[in-house]
């Protein structure tokens, strides 16, 4: 089996502006950060199968549009941010199509969790995960992106445009709601 | 200094129970790298603007003009005006106006400040509560 090549981003970045080398380079891309966007994905969306759509979206969309990224932001950075403008967006389409009012929490994608395939989670876990539900869609973010992948602020501040002052405030009434939702079911 | 996530994380953990196929992801790369369409790229313009070759330059004649413009001031101050800069400093010293008061901020912690918050809120949501008794 041939070693994987070690990645650039740099390199990566540069090859990506030139028309011979920009599928390649975007192949690497893909094979760099599938796996990270995937689990931001998942915890927005909740089912594997919704998942992968939104992934294949997210990728499709930063390939068509990679002219526009003249590196001023990390690659990962705007690979995030298309990520969970994905995620919000087919979250938002599912609420139309359950009936359900753009205001309401994303409860209804739990739902379904027991029986899912894709989930070998616990009673505890399956309340986490509602628990996590019940917040506003910008808590739910930050706390998913700090409590799971211990993202720095400084970071999620590019991605989400937010200051940090006000991500960190968010993810600490993230905390309290969640621990207020579980403490009601104990 | 305790996580104010500590109790969340050592109940729950940090695995959700989500699973993936095998080879999930071996096999997404794969599928995505191939049902990617054409595009067309723009190479991108690597020659520096006039302004970026500039801006060095720019910088250090704005800071020879700064260094300059303070060493007129104090040369005048330090010169014949010196009663005058006496007499200002008296007059502030005449009364407490001019003393700024400060907060120790590096004694509060941003978990101090949010709890406070907290407390805030919860005490308003009572007297709404109150209120609507």
């Amino acid at each position: 089996m041939a070693a994987r090549e070690k990645y650039d981003e740099a390199l990566v970045v540069e090859q990506l502006h030139n028309q011979a080398t920009c599928k390649a380079a975007f192949g690497k891309v893909i094979e760099h950060y599938s796996s990270q966007l995937y689990w931001q994905i998942r915890r927005m969306v909740i089912d594997h199968d919704d998942a992968n759509d939104v992934l294949q979206n997210t990728f499709l969309k930063a390939w068509t549009s990679i002219d526009n990224f003249r590196g001023d932001a990390k690659l990962s950075t705007w690979l995030y941010k298309i990520a969970i403008n994905e995620s919000i967006t087919f979250v938002n389409k599912k609420k139309a199509i359950n009936q359900l009012s753009i205001d309401d929490d994303e409860s209804f994608l739990v739902n379904q969790l027991e029986s899912d395939e894709w989930f070998d989670g616990d009673e505890a876990q399956i309340n986490l995960q509602k628990a996590i539900a019940s917040l506003p869609e910008k808590q739910r973010l930050v706390f998913n992106l700090r409590y799971y992948d211990e993202m720095k602020y400084d970071e999620m501040s590019e991605i989400l445009g937010t200051s940090e002052g006000a991500l960190k405030a968010s993810y600490h009434h993230a905390v309290k709601k969640i621990e207020q939702f579980l403490g009601e079911r104990e | 200094m305790k996580r104010e996530d500590s109790t969340l994380l050592n109940k729950y953990g940090k695995d959700p129970g989500f699973k993936v196929p095998e080879n999930y992801f071996e096999d997404f790369n794969k599928r995505m790298a191939d049902i990617l369409p054409d595009v067309e790229i723009t190479p991108v313009d690597v020659k520096p603007t006039m302004w970026q070759r500039l801006k060095p330059l720019a910088y250090m004649a704005a800071m020879f003009a700064g260094v300059w413009c303070m060493m007129t001031v104090f040369s005048h101050f330090t010169g014949s005006n010196i009663d005058g800069v006496r007499a200002v400093a008296e007059k502030l010293n005449e009364d407490n106006r001019n003393v700024d008061d400060f907060i120790m901020s590096g004694s509060v912690s941003d978990y101090d400040i949010l709890n406070y918050e907290d407390s805030v809120m919860m005490s308003n949501e009572e007297v709404m509560l109150n209120d609507n008794e």
